[in-house]
């Protein structure tokens, strides 16, 4: 292509800009607010009981969600690449409804599905909470975050071919045994990586969870919750500011670990 | 001693399999040759149980296997593509199989160190596949269905993804080890030279269907039809009849030509051809020809004889069946 030095020079300004006024700033700005008043009124704030509790929900959620989305995740992509059945093309497709549907849609559906007077509403009624409760947001978190894991390990999988897995089981090593010690270590990068995705959505996750928490604080509130509350109920704006940077921290901590594990990955 | 007994296989429409039936010889090193997709693979396969076949009988040593499971059928397989274990070093890769036996580790450390002196990979325990190159991959991957003590070594082109010197190496190699392991093997080729050169047996497939089953003499000698002829070896058609090049001799003059032909029975005479080409290949030269009616056929002669006759493009020299025995037997096999 023949570009010239200033178009060149140009191009890489508006870019720049652009994402400066797009990603940096705003992200600029909370961190701004958030140590503006010193650190000490930053852990002031992230150490309230509210606090506290939202973080270890929104943990807690990730710790339900990531080894369902691993075992469902690793089996479906052995489905979708090894298996040999009808109605294929169509898991293949209903596995990434997630991508397509807006989570508040997906808060709907689960309201109606699981509420009291939904379909599954008996279990509601005997007095398993299942929307305003954890199972709710646990299930929503999972609506959204299912794609990940499964779409990370499938190129993998067809990239290693059976080759592997058929020397093992001629050197005797029954299906359970060549699963742990050849197919799973061979997809661990395409694994983790999805693991890494799945958590930072998790994490992240609003639209569908609003819809099925009560939102009580230091109860049902998760981290984004917490923000919104603060900001728009509580009118608390340094709260939120603090709330969202540490949100940002983890998924910073979560991006970083996706990089390192990333070059890993590239370097082999 | 391996046995396969009408086997059938079938993807979808297409026949892999037709029949195919094979005994062989417990401590032979016997190729499976054919042109790709003859069907050798599969039948390679289904006798590690690899591949189910849809009728027919496969034992081991006497044992019917058709419904074991390749687990348990005391095989070793080496694929085309190594299917090295990335994740593991040289090391666990051999030892696989006697760790999944759960043999002590002094045993399996006794035996890894043992077979990888054997395939000459001493030097190379703590490596990784990516280490390697494609030869010591294949020859790792050896060592590593040789470990468990196979009934029988399958081995699926296992050079052919290595380039031309390597390869021969490699197979040279191989003989060598089969000669001190005495493991029956049953090797997959499409190169008939492999096959020659390595095999005491060959069995040559087509179209999924077995053409012939021999020793290499017999296969070169007495091909049971045209497929086997051509595919083993290569031929010239001089006349009506397809021969050898190197059965084919050359003079210049005619007189002496047709005197020496009058000697052999059921010959094709006599054939006038202008010389296209002379290629030397070291000790043989290929001559290129073009019969009188416009037919192409090569001669492959020695260099004294070339030098002899001093030949060039555009002379004319005269060709006959020097050797008939090849036609002649082939003729009585088939019933001519
Ligand atoms: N899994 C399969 N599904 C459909 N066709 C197959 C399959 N495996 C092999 N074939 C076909 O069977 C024929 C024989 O295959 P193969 O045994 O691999 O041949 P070869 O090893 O002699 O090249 C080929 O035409 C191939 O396309
Ligand atoms: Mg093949």
């Amino acid at each position: 292509m023949n570009v010239t030095q200033q178009t060149r020079v140009g191009l890489r300004t508006v870019a720049l800009g652009y994402l400066f006024v797009l990603l940096a700033l705003p992200i600029g700005v909370i961190l701004y607010r958030t140590f503006e008043p010193g650190l000490s009124e930053f852990f002031a704030s992230i150490s309230t009981p509210a606090a506290i509790s939202a973080l270890n929900l929104s943990l807690l959620i990730v710790a339900i969600v990531v080894p369902l989305n691993v075992v469902f995740g690793v089996v479906t992509a052995l489905a979708l690449v090894r298996g040999r059945f009808r109605g294929r093309g169509l898991l293949q497709a209903v596995v990434d409804l997630p991508f397509a549907v807006s989570p508040i849609v997906v808060g709907v559906a689960l309201i109606m599905l699981w509420g009291a007077g939904g379909w599954f509403g008996a279990l509601d009624r005997s007095g398993f909470t299942v929307i305003f409760g954890l199972p709710g947001m646990v299930i929503a978190t999972i609506f959204v975050t299912l794609p990940f894991v499964v779409r990370e390990v499938e190129p993998v999988l067809h990239e290693i071919g059976t080759d592997q897995e058929q020397a093992a089981s001629t050197l005797g090593a029954t299906g359970w045994q060549t699963f742990w010690r050849i197919t799973l270590p061979a997809i661990r990068w395409g694994l983790t990586y999805g693991v890494v995705l799945t958590v930072a959505r998790a994490l992240g996750e609003f639209g569908a969870v609003i819809m099925v928490s009560s939102g009580f604080a230091g109860v049902s509130q998760t981290l984004t919750l917490l923000v919104h509350a603060r900001y728009i109920d509580d009118h608390n704006t340094y709260g939120a500011y603090a709330a969202a940077t540490l949100l940002m921290g983890i998924a910073l901590v979560v991006l970083l670990l996706m990089t390192v594990l990333d070059r890993k990955r590239s370097n082999r | 001693m391996i046995t396969v007994t009408n086997a059938h296989k079938q993807y979808g429409t297409f026949t892999a399999l037709d029949d195919v039936s094979l005994d062989i010889p417990r401590g032979s090193l016997t190729a499976l040759l054919g042109p790709s997709g003859s069907g050798k693979s599969t039948l390679l396969r289904s006798i590690a149980g690899l591949e189910t076949l849809d009728a027919g009988v496969v034992t081991i040593e006497g044992e019917d296997v058709t419904n074991v499971p390749p687990q348990r059928r005391g095989i070793g397989f080496v694929f085309q593509h190594y299917a090295a274990f990335k994740h593991m070093t040289v090391r666990d890769n051999v030892a696989f199989g006697l760790s999944i036996r759960k043999r002590p580790k002094p045993v399996i450390d006794k035996r890894v160190d043992e077979l990888l002196e054997i395939v000459g990979l001493s030097g190379f325990r703590d490596r990784y596949p990516a280490q390697l190159s494609g030869g010591q991959r294949q020859r790792m991957a050896l060592a590593r269905a040789l470990a468990v003590d196979p009934q029988v070594l399958l081995l699926d082109e296992p050079f052919g993804a290595l380039d031309a010197k390597v390869r021969t190496d490699l197979r040279t190699w191989l003989r060598r080890l089969h000669d001190e392991v005495h493991v029956t093997t049953v090797l997959v080729t499409h190169d008939q030279e492999e096959a020659l050169d390595v095999a005491d047996r060959i069995a040559v497939l087509n179209q999924g269907r077995i053409e012939q089953v021999g020793d290499p003499v017999t296969l070169y000698d007495r091909p049971a039809n045209d497929f086997v002829m051509s595919f083993l070896g290569s031929v010239s058609r001089l006349g009506d009849q397809v021969v050898r090049p190197h059965d084919i001799a050359l003079d210049r003059d005619r007189q002496h030509a047709l005197a020496l032909d009058a000697a052999v029975p059921a010959s094709a005479g006599v054939i006038g051809a202008v010389v296209e080409r002379v290629v030397r290949l070291g000790f043989e030269v290929r001559v290129d020809l073009r019969a009188e009616s416009g037919e192409r056929f090569a001669a492959q002669i020695t260099r004294r004889d070339a030098n002899d006759l001093r030949l060039a493009a555009g002379e004319t020299v005269f060709a006959r069946v020097d050797q008939p025995s090849s036609i002649v037997e082939r003729m009585a096999i088939a019933g001519v």
